[in-house]
Order: structure tokens, then C-alpha cells, then sequence
């Protein structure tokens, strides 16, 4: 890119936040114009914010509401105020409505009252839902209910739309635990009406679901398919909705998806062996651990050329996805830039630094041993142990060499009475020095 | 007769073991299958092309679940599945003589090819990634098992074994696992060497003794055996290997693991790695250790305050710790992360391994990363990091015997030319830095994600950014592509250094709901190599019941 079209990139970037960021906020933070205030609409009236103290427990602040996965949007066509309702006029409970709560035993169950509940006082006849009959009352008109209703729409309402929740939940094992309504749903008494805003959140189910998945004891357990849809697929829980794909929330093992979750899901993973295979099967993580397409996410551009320099940066990234020996040794073989490569295949041209700086006194960033120390692992991706030991044996051309690190014989004891393999590959078994580490 | 006899009976029991009726289950079955096609070149700095790769990798996994007919709405039920998937993956670019060891003295690569046929010479391999029946939940929640090939991840890394594995689930918040088995070695039946400790290069031996004849190959190179034969190049064997586990269960805000796994070495293993056997003893034989760490993992998370993670694993063979890494995330309001780590690391070899005993130093990385949610579709990520290398300055003093050296032997003698007596007289420059920045856009069936990253340090610098998007055009047409500028700076080989635009173009169409095939072709442009094409065709299969 050149300065010019840079320069002029940064001349339109104030007329784009003229043009159209700035409207966009000014109407959102637009003030509402004053309206006539109907009950009924909104959980508060005007759809005035809800109050943290009445959402349901595990709510945050501010609330972005629950999953939109979990919990389909909703088309609510009904104008409803629970406070009225549950207050001293008129007297009702949770359960005058909705009874069938404490009986279901499935998210499959409809616990919306139907509308012959409302006849009683509404002084409507809901028996026969092909001809329902308005009452006398402002109260029993069909528009005092039924959003949209005109005079004349005759017994058609506007539908409404709950779906089911994609989830499993079992309304009748919490009521019979005399867990309240409100210690899921929040204070819906002084609420109007009751919305998606309103149903439980996942933090504060969390309140008593801590028991371990055992049979043992039995109640709140915090597995995942305790709640969640078993998925049918191989994993412990069903992820794909119509309305959506279930991902992990930030504040569940701090393993939000965000996107740089590649760089660190390393810890997510090493801490929990069934975390991630609630959701993901083996082929997710071969797909890159052990795979054999390139991810470009990963390895950009013509990164078959260029990896070297991030190789030498920090090759233990490398191996979480490949073995040294067997993938890259392999290849830097074929292309004859190892020591070991075949003969026919051997490079003349030099792949290290020049002799003066890799292998010459005196000692300084780039020498290979200080390449070595700081990063051993880009040495064995391309060298065969006898690479090294050809200098760095005990005897012969490089004995004088010894690659040990400082204090190295305090320790060897351990390593050679566990494995001396690799003792014997560099010291003879007659070698005087090997009985210092003997003990 | 017998033989006959014997063939016959297992002749009707298979026939009757397929006409006969089952019981009628509510098992899920799946098929899936996966096919990549790779063509490319790999180029020499100079642009010559020194590999062709014309490579094909297919899977094909079959899975049961649900054996045990349970309904998917009791969540204590006990489960009983079965997975297995099967890979085929080969480069017929490959010459024929890179992997026939008769041109061993040539052009042959050990370890390149398990040949699936004895007696072909093809750059091709099957291996079983795994394949297992997996029991949940069964003795009331408190059992489960697998058996068969079967991966483990912990803070012991990603791995994969073939045995059992028993896992006790108990009500006072902890579970218990044992597991044992043979580690996947590659150069062993239907394996690969991905999971095997580093340091050891090890693979099938069989076909190079005693040699066939050697065509091609230099006079006096005919009837070498065994160990003469690229010394170097160890022998795979069975590896025995045991593990237990506890960990955390139950509680959801704080959870950890505590691992240990052993795994040995067996067979023998040549000592003498030159052709001419210049020292005895040739080869070690016996059952010694490969690998014995233990590990720890925690994490706890606070909904509405953060987070923090820490892991170790400490190497028994070596006798020191070689990793260590610790991280906290503060939710900052409900869009915004901001967090530090921090990670130290040793490299860590099979223990038949010279490597264990090199000079290799510590890493030390620091960095701090923040996350934005800008909303539902929208996400950004930042992170800048540090890198510290730690070289000993110190004398040099392997006996430790507080730096008196070669005064009587056995003695050491470091190299006696450097500066001051040290071992080293600087640690140079200790710091390599970097930066990653990356944002998403999803909407739909939309999909774009940028990326820009930088490294810099002492051996060399890159730079660059990304751009991908994705589309899925009336739930069967899929476009997608790619586009990329990087900076190289090759700092040990400065004729090295170049700057590199690649763009990625793809189609696909999914001709059913779980099944797709597409191609992507890729160019990339560089001072190097001038162009660099890529094609990759995909087919991916799924059917279930």
C-alpha cells in the first residue's frame, strides 16, 4: 500500500464515522417520545430496564439475557401483568396459572395457562377456542389481551410463540424440593410481563448443581447432560440448534471461543479430561493435532518456505502437533537439507550460518551451541543423535566437547539406573567417567 | 482335514452370526469419511522444486452409540458406544527409491513409508487413530470404561495408547482413573509415531534386514544387515504403559486434574550409531524408561470476576520440571477480558535419548491478552508477548565441583576458547517479542475472520496479516477465501528473507446435509520461490441412522 492511498484510507475513515456511525448512535440513545404508558407490554412499563435484584439469580450486570440457543426467541402476542395478578386485588399464586408446573417433568410441557383461566374474571368464554366469546367489560375485549386485535378480526388472534427450551428440565423434582418459583425465574410478582428475561440463567443453576455425577447422591448434579440435550452423535451434549450453536460462556473454565482461543486452549484442555468432549469429538482435535492438511489459521502463506524463522522462534509450538522424527526429520531428509539426508539427496549449499559465526570462537548469538541451549528442540527436527555425538562423543574427534549441562553429574545417577541407553551411546561401559554417575 | 473341518465350522458360524435376527435396538450409527487431496512442490530457496507432493489422506469411522438402547432424556443412564476410524494416507509424488531401502546408500528415507503390502515400495501408510468401546456410568454412575485404541489428554500432553482405561466416579467430589496399555509407536502395525517422546528417531525396521539385493545401489553396500544399516535409525518395539488420574468432580467453579504416566522402552535399541560399529557395546536390550512425569492442572472462575489456570509437569526422569504456566482472566464488564501469562518450558526427549543430557535451557514467556465481545457477531483479541532465554553464563562445571575442572580425570574440558574462563561471557540478546491481534464476524452463514501477528527476535522477524471469509449461499454453495501478506527476515541467513502474498480461493457444495465436497486453490507469490500454487480437494462424508 502506498502512502497515498494510506493518506487517503485515513481521510475517509472520519467520513465514514460521519456518515454513518454517528447516526446510528445518535437513534440509538434516542429519547423515547412520550407515550401513553400500557401495562402489560414489557416486564416493566415503557420496557424500562429490569433491575438486577428481579432477574432471575445468576444474572449479570448488565444483563445480556439468556441463550438465545437454550431459549428460542419468543413471539409473545399476549399484553400480561403478573404484578396486578399477583398482588392483593386480585390474589393470584404462581400456581393458579400455571399448575401444571408442578407436575411436568419435561420442557416438552406446555405450563402456559390456557385462556378458559382467564374467563373467571374477564368474564370471556374460552371453552371453544373456534368461538370464543368477548365479555362485557373493557376488561373481557379480545384487544385488552390479545396484542394487534382489531374490531372486526372476528376470533382470530395473533399466534404465540414459545418454543420448547432445547434443554431437560424437570419442573416437578424442584417443586417437590420446595425450590420457589422465584429462586429460578427472579421476582416475577413485581414484574408485568414475564419474557425470555425471565428465565433461569446457567450461573445460578449452578447454585446447587455442584454434585459430583455419581448415582450416590443423586440430587443437582453438575454434569452436563444433567441439563443438556444428550447429543445423539458421539458427543456427551447436543450443540446444534435451529436456533443456534451452544458455545461455552466466558465464565464456564474461562474458555470462551474468543477469537484467539487457539493460542490458549491448551490449558482448557489439560485441565479437564471430559471438558471439551462434552461438545467436540476426536476428530475435532486430529483435524490439527495429528492432521495432515495444513491449517491455515495456523501456518499462513507459503509457510512451507518460511518456517524456519518460526521454528527457531519457538519450536515447542511445533510439537504439540508433530513429532520431530517422524514429520520433520522426515521431510528435512527428503529435500536433503539434514546431515542425515541420502546421499543423492545431500544440498551443497549451507543451511546453518556461515562457519565464522556457527561453529567458530568465539561464542555469541548464533553459535550452535548457543542456538542449541536456547532452543534444543530446532536441532532434533532436523539431526539423528549421531549428528551430535559425532563431536560430542567421549572419544574420538569431539571428545573434548562435553554437552552436559552445569552440575549435570549430581543428577545422572537417577537417569542411568532408569535408562543408560543413552549413556552408552556417547561413553564406553569401561569409561572411568560413567561410575560417577553409578551410585 | 482338520483344517477343513475348522474352516467349515467358522464358515457357518459367521453365515449364522449374519442371517440371524437381532433384537431390534435404538442404537445410533454413523459412517463417516474423509478424503483430502494435496498437490504441490516443495521448493529449494533458489526456486527449484526438490519434492513433489501429490498426496491423498482418507478416513473412513464407524461409530455405534447408544448400544445399550437408553433414552436420550435420561441423563443417568448408562451408555455404551463403540468408535473406530481408519486412515489412509499417501504421497504418490514420492520416487520409489526413497523409500526402497536397496537405494538406502542413495536416496532412501527410513521411517518414510510403513509399506502395507510387504514388498511394495510406496510412500503409504494405514493406521488405526483409534478405535475403542466406551462404557459410561454404569454401577450407578460410578463406572466407566474404555478399551481399545484410545487418546488421554491432561497436562501430560495429547496421547494415545492401546489397553484400558477404568474410571471411578465417586460421590465425595473426586473421580479416580487407571489406565494401562502400549503406547502408539510408529514402525508397529496400523500406528503412527505422532504420540511418541521426541528424540528418538525409530520406526520399522523389517525390510532392511537382511537386505534383498541392492540395485542402484554402490558397489560393497549388498548383504550389509541390521544395525550396519542406518545405525541410526532405532528399532520400534512395544512400549508398556500405566497411568492413573485424579481429579475434580462435581464442583463447577474450581476443577483439577493430578496425572502420572510411565511408559518404557523395550527391545533393543543400537548404541553405535556409525555404520562401521566403531564401539561396543553395539546394542542395548532390556525394559527401561521412556518417559515418567507427573502433572497437575487447576482451574477455578469467578461468573462475575475472572478466572485463573495454572498446570506443571514434573519429568522423574530428568529429575526437574518442565513446565510450568499460570494465567488469570478479569472479566472486565460483561464485553471485555483482559488477562496476563505466563509459561516456562524445558525441552524434554525419550529417555532412551541423548538429548535429556544436552545443555537445552528454559523458556520463560510473559503475556498479556484482552478480549473484546463487541456484540454477538463481533469479537477482538490482542496479545503481546515476551519471550526469555536463559543461557548459563556461569563457569563450566558439569561434575559440580565449584568450577575445578580437569585438575585430575575423568575431566571435562569446555571449550577453551571462550572469552574470560566462562562458559559463556553473555546471554546475548535474552528477548524475542510478539504480538497477535485477531478479530470475527459471523452473521448467519457469514463468516470473516482477520488475523496480524509479529515475532521478532535475535534468529529472525515475521510480520503479517490475514484475511478469510466464508459463505454458505442457500445452505449447499460454499465460497470461501483467503488472503495474506508476510515479511520474513531470515537474521542467521539474511538471503533468506523475503516478503510473501498468498490469496486462497474455494468452492464447495454440500450435495447432502452432512456430506460436502470442494476445492480451494492457493497461490502464493515471494522473492524466493516466485509462485507457488496448491490445489486441495476435499470430500467429506457422514450418514447416520
Amino acid at each position: 500500500m502506498t502512502r497515498a492511498s494510506l493518506a487517503r484510507l485515513l481521510l475517509f475513515a472520519p467520513l465514514f464515522a460521519v456518515l454513518f456511525v454517528v447516526p446510528l448512535a445518535v437513534a440509538e440513545n434516542a429519547a423515547p417520545a412520550s407515550q401513553t404508558v400500557v401495562h402489560g407490554l414489557a416486564p416493566l412499563p415503557n420496557d424500562q430496564k429490569v433491575p438486577k435484584a428481579m432477574l432471575p439469580p445468576g444474572s449479570f450486570e448488565p444483563d445480556p439475557g439468556p441463550s438465545d440457543v437454550i431459549y428460542p426467541t419468543q413471539h409473545l402476542t399476549i399484553r400480561f401483568n403478573h404484578a396486578k395478578h399477583l398482588g392483593k386485588d386480585v390474589g393470584a399464586t404462581c400456581k393458579t396459572c400455571h399448575g401444571a408446573a408442578n407436575r411436568s417433568t419435561s420442557v416438552a410441557d406446555s405450563l402456559l395457562p390456557k385462556g378458559e383461566a382467564c374467563d373467571a374474571c374477564h368474564s370471556t368464554d374460552h371453552s371453544d377456542l373456534t368461538a370464543v366469546k368477548a365479555g362485557d367489560d373493557a376488561s373481557g375485549q379480545c384487544a385488552y389481551c390479545h396484542e394487534g386485535y382489531k374490531a372486526g378480526d372476528g376470533n382470530a388472534v395473533a399466534e404465540l410463540a414459545v418454543p420448547r427450551a432445547n434443554m431437560l428440565f424437570n419442573h416437578k423434582a424442584h417443586v417437590d424440593r420446595n425450590i420457589g418459583c422465584a429462586q429460578c425465574h427472579g421476582a416475577v410478582d413485581q414484574l408485568e410481563l414475564a419474557t425470555r428475561d425471565q428465565l433461569p440463567r446457567m450461573p445460578g443453576c449452578f447454585t446447587c448443581h455442584q454434585m459430583p455425577d455419581s448415582a450416590s447422591r443423586g440430587e443437582a448434579k453438575s454434569a452436563c447432560e444433567t441439563c443438556h440435550i444428550r447429543g445423539d452423535r458421539g458427543t456427551t451434549i447436543k450443540t446444534m440448534f435451529a436456533s443456534g450453536t451452544l458455545l461455552p460462556p466466558r465464565w464456564l473454565h474461562n474458555s470462551e471461543h474468543t477469537p484467539d482461543f487457539i493460542e490458549r486452549h491448551k490449558s482448557v484442555a489439560a485441565d479437564d479430561s471430559q471438558y471439551c468432549a462434552n461438545c467436540h469429538k476426536e476428530d475435532f482435535c486430529t483435524d490439527c493435532h495429528d492432521g495432515r492438511v495444513r491449517p491455515r489459521n495456523i501456518h499462513p502463506s507459503d509457510y512451507l518456505n518460511m518456517h524456519a524463522i518460526e521454528a527457531r522462534m519457538e519450536t515447542q509450538k511445533c510439537k504439540s502437533c508433530h513429532q520431530e522424527q517422524s514429520f520433520c526429520l522426515d521431510c528435512h531428509m527428503r529435500v536433503g537439507i539434514s546431515e542425515s539426508s541420502p546421499a543423492a539427496d545431500r544440498q551443497t549449499a549451507r543451511f546453518h550460518p556461515p562457519k565464522a559465526t556457527w561453529s567458530d570462537p568465539p561464542v555469541k548469538p548464533g553459535f550452535h551451541s548457543f542456538e542449541a541451549e536456547r532452543n534444543l528442540n530446532q536441532c532434533v527436527s532436523c539431526h539423528t543423535e549421531r549428528d551430535c555425538i559425532a563431536c560430542h562423543g567421549a572419544l574420538g574427534v569431539g571428545a573434548g566437547f562435553d554437552p552436559h549441562t552445569n552440575g549435570f553429574v549430581r543428577g545422572c545417577a537417577t537417569q542411568f539406573r532408569r535408562n543408560p541407553r543413552p549413556c552408552y551411546t556417547c561413553h564406553e561401559p569401561s569409561d572411568g567417567v560413567l561410575t560417577q554417575c553409578m551410585r | 482335514m482338520r483344517r477343513r473341518q475348522a474352516l467349515s465350522i467358522l464358515t457357518v458360524v459367521t453365515l449364522s452370526g449374519l442371517t440371524v435376527s437381532w433384537p431390534a435396538r435404538a442404537m445410533d450409527a454413523e459412517v463417516t469419511s474423509e478424503t483430502d487431496g494435496q498437490f504441490y512442490d516443495v521448493r529449494s530457496p533458489t526456486g527449484l522444486v526438490v519434492d513433489e507432493r501429490r498426496r491423498l489422506t482418507t478416513t473412513l469411522a464407524v461409530s455405534l452409540y447408544n448400544l445399550l438402547d437408553a433414552p436420550l432424556t435420561d441423563p443417568n443412564a448408562p451408555q455404551l458406544s463403540f468408535r473406530a476410524r481408519l486412515r489412509y494416507d499417501a504421497d504418490y509424488g514420492t520416487n520409489a527409491d526413497e523409500v526402497d531401502p536397496r537405494y538406502y546408500a542413495t536416496t532412501f528415507v527410513p521411517g518414510l513409508a510403513t509399506p502395507i503390502v510387504p514388498g511394495s515400495y510406496a510412500n503409504e501408510a494405514v493406521d488405526l487413530m483409534y478405535a475403542y468401546v466406551e462404557g459410561r456410568k454404569f454401577l450407578h454412575g460410578w463406572l466407566g470404561f474404555k478399551v481399545g485404541r484410545q487418546y488421554v489428554t491432561d497436562s501430560l500432553g495429547w496421547w494415545s495408547f492401546d489397553g484400558g482405561e477404568a474410571a471411578v466416579t465417586t460421590p465425595y467430589f473426586f473421580k479416580a482413573e487407571v489406565y494401562g496399555g502400549l503406547e502408539e509407536r510408529g514402525g508397529l502395525p496400523l500406528s503412527t509415531s505422532r504420540f511418541e517422546a521426541d528424540g528418538i528417531w525409530r520406526g520399522n525396521r523389517s525390510s532392511f534386514d537382511p537386505l534383498p539385493g541392492c540395485p542402484g545401489g554402490p558397489p560393497g553396500t549388498c548383504g550389509q544387515t541390521g544395525l550396519s544399516l542406518y545405525p541410526a535409525f532405532q528399532p520400534a518395539d512395544i512400549a508398556p504403559a500405566i497411568g492413573v488420574a485424579l481429579e475434580s468432580t462435581g464442583i463447577t467453579w474450581i476443577h483439577g486434574r493430578l496425572t502420572y504416566r510411565r511408559v518404557y522402552d523395550t527391545g533393543s535399541s543400537n548404541v553405535t550409531e556409525f555404520p562401521n560399529g566403531l564401539y561396543a557395546p553395539a546394542a542395548y536390550d532390556g525394559a527401561r524408561i521412556s518417559s515418567e512425569k507427573i502433572g497437575y492442572a487447576v482451574d477455578a472462575s469467578l461468573p462475575k470476576v475472572g478466572g485463573a489456570k495454572a498446570g506443571l509437569v514434573y519429568d522423574l526422569y530428568r529429575a526437574e520440571f518442565t513446565s510450568l504456566y499460570a494465567s488469570i482472566d478479569a472479566y472486565v464488564g460483561n464485553k471485555v477480558t483482559v488477562s496476563a501469562d505466563y509459561d516456562y518450558y524445558v525441552p524434554s526427549f525419550d529417555g532412551d535419548s541423548i538429548w535429556n543430557f544436552f545443555a537445552g535451557e528454559p523458556t520463560n514467556d510473559v503475556a498479556l491478552r484482552a478480549n473484546v465481545d463487541v456484540n454477538d457477531q463481533l469479537s477482538f483479541s490482542g496479545s503481546g508477548n515476551a519471550r526469555i532465554f536463559t543461557i548459563p553464563t556461569s563457569a563450566f562445571d558439569p561434575a559440580g565441583n565449584g568450577g575445578v575442572n580437569c585438575s585430575s580425570p575423568p575431566c571435562y574440558s569446555p571449550y577453551t576458547n571462550y572469552a574470560g574462563g566462562g562458559y559463556f561471557p553473555s546471554n546475548g540478546h535474552p528477548f524475542d517479542e510478539g504480538f497477535n491481534l485477531s478479530g470475527r464476524w459471523k452473521s448467519g452463514e457469514t463468516r470473516i475472520a482477520v488475523r496480524g501477528a509479529g515475532n521478532f527476535g535475535d534468529e529472525g522477524d515475521r510480520v503479517g496479516g490475514d484475511i478469510s471469509g466464508e459463505r454458505i449461499i442457500e445452505t449447499r454453495y460454499v465460497v470461501s477465501a483467503r488472503a495474506g501478506v508476510w515479511q520474513w527476515d531470515d537474521k542467521l541467513r539474511p538471503d533468506r528473507s523475503t516478503t510473501d502474498f498468498s490469496y486462497v480461493l474455494g468452492a464447495g457444495y454440500r450435495f447432502m446435509p452432512r456430506g460436502q465436497g470442494g476445492v480451494e486453490w492457493e497461490q502464493d507469490v515471494n522473492g524466493l520461490v516466485g509462485d507457488r500454487f496448491r490445489v486441495l480437494a476435499t470430500l467429506k462424508v457422514a450418514v447416520g441412522k
